[in-house]
């Protein structure tokens, strides 16, 4: 393993780690715009110039390799006109528009030419113009004049989908990014272009003029568009609700994590969180009978469901659970259950159409824990329950946000199952059809409003963190249930999630041994299971070039 | 010129286009020539013939546009019977390349870019041709024409059939 010096101080680093990463490691910063871990070395922006003693000029970090004995300066004068210089050329051409761009306050022109640039303009020519607001697909705006050109989303669409859609066109100062005429970006991984962008040529056309970003508040959490659980900072803007109509979270941002999604995310789960500030949000508990429709206290809902499951034999209660649901909530779920000794559980309902995973991150399986819920023990014949239902067996049924109208079962089936049970509770983030007719509706908070855990496919249990306040009176699931749990005359864990979970791993042998502190920020394997880590993307995997 | 017809190329054209490839480590490296047949084949290399090219590759139609953008010498359009291609670069600039452009414009009554009605001409304003000695300097089809002067640019023009 070479070890060299940088700027004074001595680093050993695997063969292969070039100097930006070795520098990195030192907590030396060395500016940079083409170099990315995740894709190859394009050596394009020439920012990221280092002095190496014996070469006479500054070198390239990004395609320069730690060799042993090398030193290595980041802060010679000579490298900082360098960058200068190099600053200078990237914004001849450069409208300087960042009071209308988005990208301002997280754009690293501006945060380079701060550090390292501060020269006094010498352009005096017109600038070459190029298109701005072009749109390149459902997610992703083209503004060609801020672009430096540094290939990092061709790279991305060559070398991660695989997909090939974005060139560089013409050439010299009217060079431009673009895509092939007549096509789009459409793949399901268009939204990670914004992301690698360093300037603001590409956005979010989701995210656009939505809220500036220096506003934004950020949680750790996990992405619930399917059982992989990618990695993910919650954007949200609680400081000034009236730039977006009071939408609160403003974007879904990945996370890296080595062994999950490395930098990327796909677009369905990126974009999978309108429901959360949705005009459809559930946000009293209701009750519903021959005298209308009322919004009630939390204590009148709690004892009037627990009322309700008294009332009735265990065998004549349904329970649909969700795969959507944390741990934390399964498992005091299953202690509502037990308290009365309720046997008929099960949380597997078809999905209207069989969703299509693909050869990269994205599942078929759309729920972020239904490997939990099977761990947790909820797992039962769904069929066979609502066939009971039918059948007039059941006169109690209770559904965690499932849409049984919206299923794969016939909803004529559904209507007669839901006609004869007596009481329907429902629980949930949104309303939907099952809410619209549930006699109890109890309101629950949306992942991002809370803190718990999912397990994803491959048994990793990953975190997640609140990033704003439940909506209303929403409540985290493993909360009104425990307060079910308190009101059928047994003990909830505690006022807090992980409680829950410290129980979960006391009291369910899969999950023994882990700890919050322990799944930390990127998760914690179940013992027993093991990870293939992120998968190879499909543009590493076939060979598109030659 | 301009009638439609199929983008395929003859067993004989793929075979040339097999051996090109067969010439270097990734067959990537054959793409400049094989442009060069496609635009003699067809007139020019419309976007249908940089598919047609891609596939022949294996390579996303995006990069082979980036080539055909890149240079001068691929046409997305029919061209005119002759090209005439005025160096704007540095050495001829100084050299008054400007007023020789402008003069050619004027002349043939087109941009550059443009062809003049009746297919005779397509102008271009291109980067350094190599001939900075001889500036300024332009290209007309496969001759380079030197030093020139508005006088010797009209006679030039006035040969093009
Ligand atoms: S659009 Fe952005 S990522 Fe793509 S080349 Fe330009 S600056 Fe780089
Ligand atoms: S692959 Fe799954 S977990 Fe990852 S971003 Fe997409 S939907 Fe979310
Ligand atoms: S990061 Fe090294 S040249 Fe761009």
């Amino acid at each position: 393993m070479p070890k060299l010096t940088i700027d004074g101080k001595e680093i050993e680093v695997e063969a292969g780690t070039n100097l930006i990463e070795a520098a990195r490691r030192l907590g030396i910063e060395v500016p940079h715009y083409c170099y990315h871990p995740g894709l190859s070395i394009a050596g394009q922006c020439r920012l990221c110039m280092v002095d190496i003693e014996k070469t006479p000029r500054p070198s390239i970090a990004c395609n320069t390799q730690a060799a042993d004995g090398m030193v290595v300066h980041t802060d010679t004068e000579r490298v900082r006109d360098t960058r200068r210089s190099i600053m200078e050329f990237h914004l001849i051409n450069h409208p300087l528009d960042c009071p209308v761009c988005d990208q301002a306050g997280e754009c690293w022109l501006q945060i380079y030419y701060m550090k390292h640039g501060l020269y006094d303009p010498r352009m005096t020519d017109e600038k070459v113009h190029k298109p701005k607001a072009v749109p390149l697909g459902p997610h992703v705006m083209l503004d060609a004049e801020r672009c430096i050109l540094c290939s990092r989303c061709v790279r991305f669409c060559d070398e991660i989908t695989g997909t090939g859609e974005l060139g560089i066109f013409h050439r010299g100062d009217h060079s431009e990014i673009g895509l092939f005429p007549g096509r789009d970006l459409v793949n399901n991984y268009s939204g990670n272009v914004v992301d690698i962008c360093p300037v603001g040529a590409l956005t979010d056309r989701d995210f656009r003029f939505q809220v500036r970003v220096w506003y934004l508040d950020a949680a750790r959490s996990i992405c619930t568009g399917c059982a992989r659980g990618c990695n993910i900072d919650v954007h949200v803007n609680r400081r000034r609700p009236h730039h977006a109509e009071g939408k609160r979270v403003a974007r879904l941002k990945p996370r890296f994590n080595a062994d999950v999604n490395a930098w990327w995310l796909c677009d369905v789960g990126r974009y999978h969180y309108d429901f959360v500030d949705a005009p459809t949000r559930l946000t009293a508990p209701v009750r519903r009978n021959n005298a209308g429709t009322a919004e009630i206290a939390w204590d009148e809902a709690v004892s009037g469901v627990a009322e309700a499951l008294r009332r009735y034999s265990p065998d004549q209660v349904g329970v649909l659970a969700s795969p959507r649901m944390a741990n934390e909530d399964l498992l005091a779920l299953r202690r509502v259950l037990e308290a009365r000794a309720m046997r008929q559980v099960a949380y597997d309902v078809p999905p209207p159409a069989l969703a299509e995973g693909d050869d990269f991150l994205l599942r078929s399986d759309r729920a972020p824990n239904r490997r939990g819920a099977e761990l947790i023990g909820l797992g039962g014949d769904t069929g066979g329950l609502m066939a009971s239902a039918r059948a007039g067996r059941l006169k109690c049924l209770w559904v965690f946000h499932h849409d049984l109208l919206a299923s794969g079962w016939p909803a004529a089936d559904v209507r007669q199952a839901l006609d004869r049970v007596e009481t329907l509770i429902f629980t949930g983030t949104n309303a939907n059809a099952i809410s619209e007719r549930a006699q109890w509706v109890l309101p629950a908070a949306a992942w991002v409003e809370r803190e718990g855990t999912f397990t994803n496919f491959e048994g990793r249990v990953q975190r997640f963190r609140s990033a704003v306040e439940p909506l209303g009176q929403a409540l985290p699931e493993w909360d009104l249930l425990g307060r079910i749990v308190a009101a059928l005359g047994g003990t909830p864990a505690g006022g807090r999630a992980e409680l829950w979970f410290r129980e979960l791993v006391r009291t369910v042998p899969a999950f023994a041994g882990l700890s919050y502190q322990a799944i930390g920020d990127h998760g914690q394997l179940i013992p027993g299971a093991t990870s293939a880590g992120a998968p190879t993307p499909p543009g590493r995997r076939v060979k598109v070039h030659g | 010129m301009t009638a439609t017809r199929t983008i395929v190329f003859s067993p004989d054209q793929l075979a040339e286009v097999r051996r090109l490839q067969g010439l270097y480590p990734d067959k990537r490296g054959a793409l400049l020539p094989v442009l060069h047949m496609a635009q003699d084949a067809f007139d020019y290399v419309s976007l249908e013939v940089q598919e047609y090219v891609a596939g022949l590759f294996d390579m996303a139609p995006s990069h082979v546009h980036e080539v055909v953008t890149f240079y001068t010498l691929y046409f997305q359009q029919p061209k005119g019977r002759h090209v005439v291609a005025v160096c704007h670069n540095l050495s001829c600039y100084l050299a008054g390349s400007r007023e020789i452009l402008a003069h050619v414009k004027q002349r043939l009554g087109i941009g550059v870019g443009e062809t003049t009605d009746d297919g005779r001409v397509t102008l271009q304003s291109v980067e350094c041709l190599c001939a900075c000695e001889a500036a300024p300097m332009m290209q007309v089809d496969d001759r380079y024409e030197l030093n020139l002067t508005p006088e010797k640019v009209d006679r030039i023009l006035g040969e093009l059939r």
